[in-house]
């Protein structure tokens, strides 16, 4: 799949390249349409599923590329379609992130349920395992003296949860020269069928260990703070601390632990 | 007995060019990096030129924003200077003796402007991290 998007990243460009030929030709480049830089540093984002590992965070990588129309954002692919002093209206297509906390998971003999009532013999348990999903949907993005807006729709193309989801995040950055805050707090609201998948149990996965479970929709919230200090043209500091709470609905799933899901990052960025 | 003649004549105009070419100078400038962004579009900064040299001379500084030097020091080997100025595009100090075409040091104060027209570079995207 990642070949494919790759595939499809670069013909993307090659075609934005070219309708865009003439345009550039009349135009003083003055940014480079590549984002390029890499995060080095030390952070952890916890895991809410059971018998799961927190996900750690060593190296973050930035590759992104910004053409006339098209764009390629660390695996979200773009186009552009309006575009004025107010309002950036792109297509985007991604692959859903709730996907990554089920990756982490173990196998483990358990001699307890998952509710804490033992069992009569140890049976080996695993946190049922989901598929990525290919969304594509519709991201707004606005901004201002008041800060930034981005408003996004997505639904699932590729059949695996057949689910949408509803994102909005509001951010507002403070600069003193080379130190840079800035908090943003935003919610996300999953439907049924998306909520489901990822955190309900199906009759065939329910065991002695697991029940059933049906998940519907649920607003996860999310509040975030990022400190920037620049060193050089192309290194800085990088703190980032991130809160999210899941919903309702996917916090009584007997597969989450935790409804909090915590994370920081504290490192040195490069960008070319 | 001619070869040592040879480098007993030469070694005076050796040193010498040494002389001329290691008329060393250190200049430092503070600060050298500001960052405008949509809201600061310019900053307004105090720079503080310092230089040192190994010889007593005639020393100039200069910069991008006029022909003229900045300033001149006869028959020292160090000074500083204060330099308060508003500035959008990156620049550069330099020190020159008496001859103003050759640059004896120099230093660049950049300008970094850390906003994009572009609003798609400030997305955020859903990944395990993102520190954009």
């Amino acid at each position: 799949m990642i070949r494919r998007l790759t595939q499809l990243a670069l013909l993307l460009l090659a075609l934005d390249a070219t309708l865009c030929q003439a345009e550039e030709e009349s135009q003083e480049v003055t940014e480079s349409r590549w984002r390029l830089g890499a995060a080095f540093g030390y952070g952890v984002r916890t895991n809410p599923l059971v018998q799961s590992d927190d996900i750690p965070i060593i190296v973050d990588v930035d590759i992104a590329w910004f053409g006339d129309h098209w764009f390629f954002d660390n695996g979200d692919l773009g186009l552009t379609f309006a575009d004025s002093d107010a309002l950036t209206a792109s297509l985007v297509g991604r692959v859903n992130s709730d996907r990554v906390f089920f990756g982490n998971s173990d196998s483990r003999f358990v001699v307890f349920d998952l509710a804490g009532t033992a069992l009569a013999e140890a049976v080996e348990f695993e946190v049922p395992d989901r598929d990525y999903a290919i969304e594509l949907g519709v991201e707004m993005l606005t901004d201002g003296p008041w800060g930034a807006l981005q408003l996004s729709a997505f639904h699932d193309v590729s059949g695996t949860h057949e689910g949408f989801e509803l994102y909005a995040d509001y951010s507002y950055g403070w600069r003193d020269q080379r130190l840079y805050i800035e908090p943003s707090i935003g919610a996300s609201y999953k439907s049924a069928d998306l909520n489901n998948y990822y955190w309900g149990v199906t009759d065939d996965e329910a065991n002695v260990v697991v029940p059933p479970y049906e998940a519907g929709a649920g607003l996860n919230w999310h509040a975030r703070l990022m400190v920037g200090y620049q060193l050089s043209r192309h290194w800085g500091l990088s703190l980032v601390t991130e809160y999210d709470r899941i919903n309702d609905e996917a916090a009584a799933s007997p597969i989450v632990k935790e409804r909090d899901v915590l994370g920081y990052f504290a490192g040195v960025a490069y960008r070319f | 007995m001619r070869l040592l003649v040879t480098l007993a004549l030469l070694l005076p105009a050796l040193v010498l060019a040494e002389d001329q070419a290691g008329d060393d100078i250190r200049l430092t400038v503070k600060p050298v990096l500001c960052i405008t962004d949509n809201r600061n579009p310019s900053c307004d900064m105090s720079f503080l030129v310092v230089w040192q040299s190994d010889n007593t001379g005639y020393y100039c500084l200069f910069n991008d924003f006029i022909d003229a030097p900045a300033r001149c020091w006869s028959e020292e080997r160090a000074g500083r200077l204060s330099d308060d100025r508003i500035v959008t595009e990156s620049f550069s100090y330099w020190m020159t003796s008496s001859d103003p075409d050759s640059r004896l040091a120099e230093v660049t104060v950049e300008v970094l402007r850390m906003d994009s027209d572009d609003r798609r570079r400030r997305r955020r995207t859903r990944h395990v991290w993102d520190i954009n």
